[in-house]
């Protein structure tokens, strides 16, 4: 049974845009206009993905509204955020209302298409029984690939799908310099040097917030990060 | 010209005071003066009224017709004079002298009385001077006797219309000389006259004691002058015609009833028609010299502009040759009652003098002078001039003062204003309060003014700078719209030329989306610069790890960091201060040709570390220098769309944002952008 991806965009041309795509890949598409018709189709039934355009129309806010009463209702939804607004501001405030990601439009549809496939994948992922070929171990460091979850002395780190990318891209091979065009390759995300920066920034905290000590990545100047093997 | 300056030519205007005070002390003092001369014009009214019942002390009414150059005068001696041929001891100048035409020169002559005596004194110019013969007194009209002739001198005696009598005056040699006197009985020697012939240069001057008794009311003066005693002597006199004129002398009668009248500090002078003095009485109160005179120089410049000039002071003092000849005195004797006004600026002396003229049955026989000094009204004036300067002074200088005081307050507070506008101006900073503000004054209004304006122009450059980030978030969604257009067009079956045009459309999208890529960026630094926590941080390590970078990134390029510092600490965010690094030297590398050498240049000064990127290359055109920072504004030339002049404004914005500052300048050959930051010298 094919899964069911919610659209709630305000701009018809994007929306039927997507729509398109999504159904190229095989999902079934529910598009909606504004909050309130994609609620009220929630009611009776929730889809297995939310793609959410923060910016309704007249409803300023009515992404982030959207998100909170989903995230409500539904813990595990996969919900990411497609939006027009890039400021660092409005990142930090989707995720932290429990997106799984925050993405600009300038992101490619192949791209976008790879972004759900990876979290689907995660899902079903976290449905299996673990199995130990799909992790790589760095140390301290665990990362769970199927799962796309990464560990820090047995913890989990919260990290979103695009964090993910980012540590995985650089612990794959400690010590290598990755330098921005390279991380934003792995996160499969079009992003400038100061996304990356306020990217990294976050995963360092997301660890510092475990592990006081942690200084795993190192910030090379002129050139971009590595992770330090220890 | 300044605020003060203007104020202080306003202040000027203070001056109006003593101009002022100067009008009121003119009015005061010419009131009071006017005042004095009315009370004594009423004076010499009353003085003339009561004189006029004595007619017969006025003789000169009955000789009217003659003329007064004919007449003489006798002055009243105050003290008794020895006769030896001197006028020294006499008590009168000799300015007294009359004076009449002699053959070789001036005669001057005066004649005195004291005790019932009258004395002459005549000084005779002679070129050769003749004695008498012992042998031969003189006698007849002529002086000389047989055909022998000598110099000397006659006094003509006469009581109109009775016969006259002469005495005359010869010497046999200088010293005393016998006085003959010659009748119509012939010469006779008069004993009772004593008389002094004195030899001088160029002349001989005789002087002479003569009863009262032997004189009558007409008296002449006849000096013979000869050339060798075998000449016939020439004649010359003090009077015209035949007889001499009126001997007029002050009256002793007059003297009396003036002495009673005349009060104190006044002076009375009572003439007859020909303005001899007959009659004088009382003095003036003399000035004082001590402390009302004003002595000073400046003072006195203004007291003399103050006060009213007079006639010369010394005028009002009595004639010295007994006839007064003062303008008012005159108009008197013609029948109108007139005033002087007398001071001295040396002195201070000042005399306020009217003349009455005294009438006898509606003939004028004399006039009444009634003089009185002005101590009062000088010393008014004088006290009030004081007051005046001192007054106008303390005036003046406060006013001065004042407003001088208020300028340089007003003139700080604009200046304070235009000062902290500027500042605001330069940095950037423009919702500064700026001074004044909560003035009610016009100062205020243009404080608010200012701000407002700068208020404008901060929401106007806040706009401008917002324009970028808020242009890409707008055609962000145009450009989702195209791109997804297009990559769900490449799913449908395409011909090659469609497919062509599709894959220009992608390339064109995606270059615009670069393009909006760049133009976020600023805003998203300035966010991030809001969120950043400064690290200790080491840029001489992070620049040597950099420039290394640039040299794989730029290889056609070579890079030098010059710096003699080996550490550098500062407080920052390094991903940030790279980022800024990134732009300078990607600014250098595009301003450079290839194989060009970019300089990173370190240094510390003064607590704070350097930071310069140099490359060679066009230098940057004065004008845009200060431009070259802010948002949008590029130097490339032509047009790259990879540029949108956001680099350098992103560049100082991480710069502002470390407390830095950012600059750029010509150096030779070449463009250096300096960034100057605060050091941290707090750690190691």
């Amino acid at each position: 049974m094919a899964r069911r991806i919610a659209i709630v965009e305000d701009e018809d041309a994007i929306r039927d845009n997507y729509a398109a795509a999504f159904r190229r890949e095989g999902y079934d598409v529910d598009a909606y206009a504004a909050r309130g018709p994609a609620l009220q189709a929630f009611d009776v039934r929730l889809p297995d993905l939310v793609v959410i355009d923060v910016n309704l129309r007249d409803d300023v806010e009515g992404g982030f509204e959207l998100c909170r009463e989903l995230r409500s209702r539904a813990a595990e939804l996969p919900i990411i955020f497609l939006t027009a607004r890039d400021s660092e501001f409005d990142a930090v405030s989707g995720l932290r209302l429990g997106a799984d990601d925050y993405l600009t439009k300038d992101i490619s549809l192949p791209h976008l298409m790879a972004r759900v496939a990876a979290l689907f994948r995660r899902l079903d992922a976290l449905k299996q029984p673990q199995s130990k070929e799909h992790r790589i171990r760095r140390g301290e460091l665990e990362i769970d690939t199927d799962r796309m979850r990464i560990l820090w002395r047995d913890r989990p780190v919260g990290l979103t799908l695009t964090e993910f990318w980012l540590v995985h891209a650089m612990a794959r091979y400690p010590g290598h310099v990755k330098n921005r065009q390279q991380l934003m390759d792995a996160a499969q995300a079009v992003l400038d040097d100061n996304t990356i920066t306020s990217h990294v920034k976050r995963i360092r905290r997301k660890f510092i917030a475990i592990d006081p000590d942690f200084d795993a990545i190192e910030t090379v100047y002129g050139m971009g990060y590595r992770w330090l093997a220890d | 010209m300044t605020l003060k300056r203007q104020l202080l030519l306003v202040s000027l205007l203070t001056l109006v005071l003593p101009w002022a005070g100067y009008r009121f002390i003119h009015e005061t003092e010419s009131a009071l003066r006017t005042g004095q001369q009315q009370m004594l014009a009423g004076t010499a009214r009353a003085i003339a009224d009561s004189l006029a019942k004595y007619p017969e002390e006025f003789p000169a009414a009955s000789s009217s017709g003659r003329r007064v150059s004919d007449q003489i005068y006798g002055h009243a001696l105050e003290a008794r004079p020895e006769i030896d041929g001197y006028i020294d001891d006499w008590t009168i100048d000799r300015a007294a002298l009359q004076t009449m035409r002699g053959v070789d020169g001036p005669v001057r002559f005066a004649l005195g009385i004291f005790d019932q005596a009258v004395y002459l004194y005549v000084e005779v110019t002679d070129r050769h001077i003749v004695y008498a013969q012992p042998e031969a007194p003189p006698s007849g009209d002529d002086v000389g006797n047989g055909g022998r002739f000598s110099d000397g001198i006659q006094l003509v005696s006469s009581n109109p219309p009775y016969l006259e009598n002469r005495f005359t005056f010869t010497a046999e040699a200088p010293g005393p000389i016998i006085t003959h006197v010659e009748t119509a009985n012939g010469s006779t020697p008069e004993p009772t006259i004593h008389a002094q012939w004195q030899d001088v240069p160029g002349g001989y001057q005789v002087e002479a004691r003569i009863p009262a008794t032997l004189l009558g009311t007409h008296l002449g003066v006849v000096v013979f002058n000869t050339a060798d005693d075998s000449q016939a002597p020439v004649r010359s006199s003090s009077f015209t015609g035949a007889t001499p004129g009126a001997f007029v002398r002050s009256s002793p009668e007059l003297t009396g009833i003036a002495a009673n009248l005349v009060q104190p500090g006044m002076r009375l002078i009572v003439t007859d028609a020909a303005g001899w003095r007959i009659a004088q009485s009382g003095k003036l109160t003399p000035p004082d010299t001590g402390g009302s005179g004003i002595r000073s120089a400046w003072p006195r410049i203004i007291y003399d502009a103050l006060v009213e000039s007079g006639e010369e002071a010394s005028l009002a003092e009595p004639d010295a040759s007994g006839l007064e000849q003062q303008g008012y005195i005159v108009a008197a004797l013609n029948g109108s009652e007139s005033a002087g006004w007398f001071r001295s600026n040396e002195s201070g002396t000042a005399v306020v003098a009217v003349a009455q003229p005294i009438r006898v049955r509606q003939h004028v026989v004399g006039a009444v002078i009634l003089q009185q000094g002005t101590d009062a009204i000088l010393s008014l004036t004088n006290e009030g001039l004081s007051r005046l300067i001192n007054v106008t002074l303390i005036a003046t200088i406060l006013v001065a003062v004042t407003l001088l005081g208020y300028a340089t307050w007003l003139s700080r507070r604009i200046r304070r204003l235009s000062v902290a506008a500027e500042r605001a101006l330069d940095g950037d900073q423009l919702r500064v309060r700026l001074p004044s503000a909560g003035s009610r004054d016009e100062v205020g209004d243009l404080s608010r003014s200012f701000s407002s304006v700068l208020q404008r122009l901060g929401d106007y450059n806040d706009y401008l700078r917002s324009l970028a980030s808020k242009l890409s978030h707008e055609l962000r969604t145009p450009l989702a719209i195209v791109t997804s257009s297009l990559e769900n067009l490449e799913h449908e079956p395409l011909n090659e030329a469609s497919a062509s045009y599709a894959a220009r459309a992608r390339d064109g999208a995606d270059r615009l989306r670069r393009i909006l890529t760049a133009m976020s960026e600023a805003s998203r630094v300035e966010e991030l610069m809001q969120n950043v926590e400064p690290e200790r941080l080491d840029l001489a390590a992070a620049l040597a790890a950099a420039v290394a970078a640039y040299r794989d990134v730029y290889p056609d390029r070579r890079f030098v960091l010059a710096t003699d510092l080996d550490t550098a600490p500062m407080r920052g965010s390094p991903e940030l201060l790279i980022q800024m690094l990134d732009k300078l030297v990607d600014n250098a590398v595009d301003f450079s040709a290839a194989g060009d050498t970019v300089t990173v240049r370190l240094d510390r000064n003064d607590g704070r570390l350097l930071l310069a990127v140099e490359n060679p290359g066009p230098s940057l055109p004065g004008r845009m220098r200060s431009q070259l920072f802010d948002s949008m504004v590029s130097m490339r030339p032509g047009s790259d769309s990879r540029h949108l002049g956001l680099g350098l404004y992103v560049a100082r914005l991480i710069a502002e944002g470390h407390r830095g500052r950012i600059d750029a300048s010509n150096i030779e050959g070449g463009v250096a952008v300096v960034v100057s930051l605060p050091g941290d010298n707090n750690g190691e």
